[in-house]
């Protein structure tokens, strides 16, 4: 069903009522599956993942032949091993993907490529093995985007060492490539709808800096319109940042608050003698 | 046994964190004061909290050195020390360190540990602990049976899964440990070797809020004569491995992993080692036995569950009172399970609240 983007020239507003810089609503919680050794179910629309992470350990990874493997620190530390597994129930129209859905597999190796960008493996060395296995439960548009930062959230719970967050978030324009309107605004953080339409990217960020890890764009856009749309996504991923740091935060806070973990100390010049 | 129906309860509150979703913007269709609204309170937030997040600077004063969960940028100038996990800060002298949430098990030297054989080699065997590596075990860090000290010969090797195979499950001390972290076993007491007899079970790792950690003792015996069903004076081994591994058996006397006071001395070795000590036979256990070795079970799974500490005197403690419960409901049918509501009962009377 193509969108009709013709209403957004007169109220600013897109389809589901949000402004051109807005992301959608996001919910996240950390640890859902108390038994794993690091997980995570974040929501960004409607858009629902889950994560859920094995390792690093060191295990034979031929039972998981179907998923993206990455090396991290230059093939001195733990392989990063990503595979995504979508509920015939996550679209619209129920139907089943094969294991090795192309599509899939490029997902699987943009995110364990930039997520072995991101976690300092060096500790662990070059035998063991982060699994991460991602559950689509549900998917209305920026999937790779959602899907990197799901895995982010639950590498910090696993407790895997990494530079920052590795963030993500898709950026369109509001107009198609063949209007070649080179006015047209950027929209932050797209739906299905928006990402059948429009030409869009998506863009992932080492948390809140302008460092790129990866970029995925499969439509057609001039040229001209494609810096705005990078310096929105790369704003989005701002806001995701925020917002993931937010959940690991609360969680650490309740920790703290139960006993479960001591109260940390604080860095101050004036203990120093 | 007759079947129960319990009544369902409500699930407890999911911890999603909803947010207000505005990202920065300078300009734009935003209209004027809408996105100040959720501001203030992050930033205090932020500048309270004692937990520290990957990617956040801890401090960039020169005189601090970095510790486990820290970084410094590479090829930069300043002195910037980042956090790379997500945990509590620790302060030892100079030395900054992270102290993650939640991580696998890091094996240090010393540590007692419970582990589970998975791979055969020729001079080793190589043990799941737990940790980001295979642990080794080399045949020459194995007691022979009947204590016997000589070289090992290629007949060991040839006889190597007469002592340990497959699945097996042994309790060991790490001896040694390489660069890449992995960590090298012994067997070489009579506190350590082949575990029977009992029952294994799970628990997450180190900095797992609760999770066993590392204690004066890590095997204890728990006295289970208390409870009125016992006939006889009959005991529990309970050992906790540090990366969480924990084994529960039947206690016997004069042998067993957790004979921990004054075993013999390494001269008498060679009688107290007997030649069972690598037998995969239980011996026959009573059946109170068998219900108190489980109930011991449900008490670990309860502390877990309600993210307190796996330590001697908790256990000691909550198994006490599992029993006290047990008592109390005499007329129920189950009174091993400790899960849900039970659970919560026990972790409450164990730290009064």
């Amino acid at each position: 069903m193509p969108l009709d983007t013709s209403t957004y020239n007169l109220a600013l507003l897109r389809v589901d009522g949000r402004r051109w810089n807005e992301l959608r609503q996001q919910k996240g919680q950390l640890g859902v599956q108390p038994s794993a050794d690091g997980s995570a179910y974040l929501e960004m629309g409607n858009t629902k993942i889950q994560c859920i992470i094995t390792g690093p350990n060191e295990r034979d990874t031929k039972s998981t032949s179907s998923a993206s493997t990455a090396p991290t620190s230059h093939g001195l530390g733990a392989t990063v091993a990503v595979s995504i597994m979508i509920a015939p129930f996550a679209t619209v129209d129920r139907k089943r993907r094969g294991r090795n859905d192309k599509r899939l597999q490029e997902m699987q190796t943009t995110i364990a490529s930039g997520l072995a960008a991101t976690v300092q493996g060096q500790s662990y060395g070059p035998r063991s093995t982060i699994h991460i296995s991602l559950n689509v439960l549900s998917q209305d548009g920026s999937l790779l985007a959602c899907l990197i930062n799901a895995a982010s959230l639950a590498l910090v719970d696993a407790g895997v060492p990494m530079t920052d967050y590795l963030v993500a978030c898709t950026a369109g324009s509001t107009s198609s490539y063949a209007a070649a309107d080179e006015e047209a605004d950027p929209l932050l953080d797209l739906n299905t709808q928006e990402e059948q339409e429009l030409p869009f990217l998506t863009l992932a960020t080492l948390g809140a800096t302008d460092k790129v890890v990866a970029m995925v764009c499969e439509s057609r856009v001039q040229l001209t319109r494609l810096e705005g749309m990078m310096a929105t996504a790369a704003d989005g991923c701002k806001g995701v940042r925020d917002f993931l740091d937010g959940v690991v935060r609360d969680k650490g806070e309740l920790m703290v608050q139960e006993g479960a973990i001591g109260r940390g100390e604080v860095v101050s010049s004036m203990d120093l003698d | 046994m007759p079947i129960t129906i319990l009544q369902p309860s409500l699930a407890p509150p999911a911890k999603l964190r909803d947010a207000d979703s505005d990202s920065d913007s300078e300009g734009g269709a935003d209209l004027e004061g809408d996105i100040a609204m959720g501001r203030p309170a992050k930033r205090a937030r932020t500048q309270d909290s004692s937990i520290m997040t990957p990617g956040e600077i801890i401090t960039d004063d020169p005189q601090w050195m970095r510790g486990h969960g820290t970084y410094v940028i590479p090829g930069a100038s300043s002195n910037t020390i980042l956090s790379s996990v997500a945990g509590t800060l620790a302060k030892t002298n100079k030395l900054l360190s992270v102290r993650p949430l939640r991580a696998r098990y890091t094996p240090e030297i010393g540590d007692l540990v419970v582990g589970r054989i998975v791979e055969v080699q020729a001079k080793r065997w190589r043990v799941d602990v737990g940790g980001t590596l295979l642990a080794q075990l080399p045949l020459s860090a194995i007691n022979l049976p009947g204590g016997i000290q000589r070289r090992r010969t290629e007949t060991d090797e040839l006889q190597i899964r007469t002592f340990f195979s497959e699945g097996e499950l042994l309790v060991a001390e790490v001896q040694q440990l390489y660069n890449d972290g992995a960590a090298v076993l012994h067997t070489r007491s009579l506190k350590y070797g082949k575990l029977r007899n009992g029952v294994f079970m799970s628990v997450t790792g180190t900095g797992g809020g609760g999770g066993v950690v590392r204690a004066r003792r890590q095997a204890f015996t728990l006295d289970i004569s208390g409870t009125d069903e016992v006939s006889g004076s009959e005991k529990i081994d309970v050992l906790l491995g540090v990366n969480g591994y924990i084994w529960i058996s039947k206690h016997i006397e004069g042998e067993g992993a957790a004979a921990e006071t004054s075993g013999p001395g390494i001269t008498r070795i060679e009688e107290s080692v007997g030649l069972n000590v690598y037998s995969s036979q239980n011996d026959i256990i009573p059946v109170d036995t068998m219900r108190e070795i489980a109930r011991v079970r449900g008490v670990v799974t309860a502390l877990v569950e309600n993210g307190l500490r796996v330590d001697e005197e908790m256990v000691t403690k909550g198994y006490a009172e599992a029993v006290e419960m047990a008592k109390e409901e005499r007329d129920s049918a189950d009174t091993l399970w400790l899960g849900g509501e039970r659970g919560k009962r026990l972790a409450n009377a164990l730290v009064g609240r």
